[in-house]
């Protein structure tokens, strides 16, 4: 209880000196502050004009292709409405690969937010040892998702090295981890997660050192243990790096394609069929609507998944 | 209590080497070994030292049949500008964002945020950069990258902005120095952490990005390494030949590590420090 009221008070403490930081007080008046704001246009100009053009534009394009007919062999480009996603769903490719889509991207977020922050609180000293440690899991990190997806589909080949570890407990052990469709498309996602642990961990352990010292001594005089200490004090100030990582690596996951594109291509059957791969394969066919369809289709996921999950990890960061 | 404490250190010590091991270990260990081996003996998989030693044979193959030098040269042609673009870009506009107060800037500002988070469409930049007679080309690749990855560099350093105080941008002003100088002579340099950390996030992605490099940049030769690495494993007809495919994974991911284990100490210390200001 006691804890709780002192972390109140010391958030609000660090809010305040922050609002004075931010120069939310006492800044009119300002010289330079004031007469930036009629010529920070042409500072803010080269930036809004590269992402007006190639983010925001093809944004808008794509609500106009999604439901067109466009194809190689359309001469002109004409609404259709919504002949695409009805194409998509006789073909029984929606449904299912908005499912693969969604089961990979919570597979990949869980596994790389829970492993990340075991590690994080691991490594939270700053010593030469957790130095070393920290460059070690980062190095996944440098390698493109579709090294990361060569690299264990030699892993968990069925004679692979895995495999062969299991073998010593369980003879003769073999089973094809990306071949089966019990396991493929879990592994593609933890290969996934594995890619990008080491940045997921180096913000968890900026969100853990953020954390001031005070509170934790304050709790742990209060009697708290290590245990405590972790869910009552550091968990809830991690909010903000929890925010983030959540988030991020699940908008990211939404677009899964590299490393399902080096190890399993789509199959066995359609298991890792996700959105963007049959982007692919549409786009191959020069079936461009339907393509812009599957992804508005991954837009339209992040919208509906990502901004309610921000708006709610925000209010919770807000409550604590 | 001491003794306790350096039992849990040690303790902390061996859990995570025994969990590197498997994690990070072997993983470097098999892909090293094998890119080492015949194709015959790497077909197997696993982890003992090589019989035969095919090193340079196999090395070879990746630089003169993968065409490595190429794609190495490509791949730095792209993330360079890429990155320099973006980090001057994102810099002047988060000094403009993070001291106005124009409601049209804000916006601009959410806008641009807002593209960290949508992922950018693919078939209507293949026909806009057609419009522009760019697809394609290097030029469009760049350019579309420098538009959909300027979110993060600019969503940090506004943060950034907004924390500093106006003081020395003020002095500078009354002793008549012009924006423009004061945004070269004082912003910048005091960017330059965060524009490190961005630009360690950016050449992460830009570097590894396969999924936009493979419709915007198709045919040979404009191959950075991620397409490279991708169509030279795809090349033969039947399985993969392993110790080919390692070889390649390793040379097309070492120019990256190295600049790692060159700069480590500011890469982690940096991401550590300052990733999630703002």
């Amino acid at each position: 209880m006691k804890t709780r009221a002192a972390s109140a008070s010391i958030i609000s403490e660090t809010e305040s000196s922050a609002n004075l930081l931010l120069g939310k007080t006492g800044r009119p008046g300002l010289p330079l502050g004031r007469r930036l704001s009629r010529t920070g246009l042409w500072f803010a100009l080269p930036a809004i004009l590269f992402v007006g053009v190639f983010f925001v534009i093809p944004q808008v394009l794509n609500l106009r292709f999604a439901f067109s007919n466009w194809t190689t062999y359309s001469s002109e480009i004409k609404f259709n409405g919504l002949d695409n996603f009805a194409s998509l769903i006789d073909q029984g490719y929606l449904f299912q690969s908005i499912g693969v889509t969604i089961t990979y991207a919570l597979i990949a977020m869980v596994a790389q937010n829970v492993i990340s922050l075991i590690l994080a609180y691991s490594l939270k000293d700053s010593t030469r040892v957790n130095g070393f440690f920290r460059s070690l899991f980062f190095l996944p990190v440098l390698l493109s998702p579709l090294a990361a997806g060569y690299i264990w589909r030699g892993l968990l080949a069925p004679d692979g090295p895995l495999n062969d570890f299991i073998s010593l407990f369980i003879p003769g052990f073999d089973w094809a981890w990306l071949g089966e469709t019990s396991t493929a498309l879990a592994s593609v996602a933890l290969v996934d997660a594995w890619k990008w642990i080491g940045l997921t961990t180096l913000v968890y352990i900026a969100g853990i050192n953020s954390v001031s010292k005070e509170l934790l001594e304050a709790a742990i005089i209060d009697g708290a243990n290590a245990w405590q200490t972790f869910w009552r004090v550091t968990f809830p100030m991690l909010a903000p790096a929890f925010t983030f990582n959540v988030v991020v690596t699940l908008v990211g996951a939404f677009s899964a394609y590299d490393v399902i594109s080096a190890t399993t291509g789509g199959g066995p059957g359609n298991t890792t069929r996700s959105l963007n791969i049959i982007l692919r394969t549409q786009w191959g066919q020069g079936n461009f609507g339907t393509g812009s369809a599957l992804g508005l289709t991954v837009t339209i996921l992040v919208v509906v998944v990502a901004i309610p999950l921000v708006w709610y990890l925000r209010r919770r960061e807000a409550k604590i | 209590m001491k003794l306790r404490s350096t039992v849990f250190t040690r303790l902390r010590v061996i859990g995570l080497t025994l969990f590197a091991i498997p994690w990070v270990g072997i993983p470097i260990w098999m892909v090293i070994v094998n890119s080492f081996k015949t194709a015959g003996e790497a077909a197997d998989l696993d982890l003992s030292l090589p019989k035969d030693w095919s090193v340079v044979e196999n090395y070879m193959t990746v630089i003169v049949q993968g065409n490595y030098f190429q794609a190495l040269g490509n791949s730095l042609l792209v993330s360079i500008p890429t990155i320099l673009a973006v980090s001057l870009i994102g810099a002047s506009a988060a000094w403009a964002f993070g001291r106005s107060r124009s409601k049209g800037l804000q916006f601009a500002f959410y806008v641009i945020a807002l593209s960290m988070l949508l992922p950018p469409t693919l078939i209507p930049t293949i026909f806009l950069l057609r419009q522009m007679a760019l697809d394609g080309t290097t030029l469009g690749y760049i350019l579309v990258l420098i538009g959909t990855r300027m979110g993060v560099v600019v969503f940090l350093a506004t943060g950034f902005v907004r924390s500093m105080p106006v003081d020395l941008e003020d002095a500078a002003a009354i002793d008549g120095a012009s924006r423009f100088q004061v945004f070269v002579r004082i912003i910048l340099p005091l960017l330059a952490p965060v524009l490190f950390v961005g630009s360690v996030i950016l050449i992460i992605t830009v570097w590894g990005d396969f999924f936009f490099a493979q419709f915007l940049i198709p045919g040979a030769g404009r191959e950075t390494l991620p397409l490279s690495l991708y169509s030279f494993a795809n090349s033969s007809a039947q399985s993969l030949r392993w110790n080919l495919v390692f070889a390649h994974v390793v040379m097309s991911g070492l120019p990256l590590v190295l600049a790692f284990l060159f700069a480590q100490k500011r890469v982690v210390g940096g991401l550590t420090e300052g990733a999630l200001k703002g």
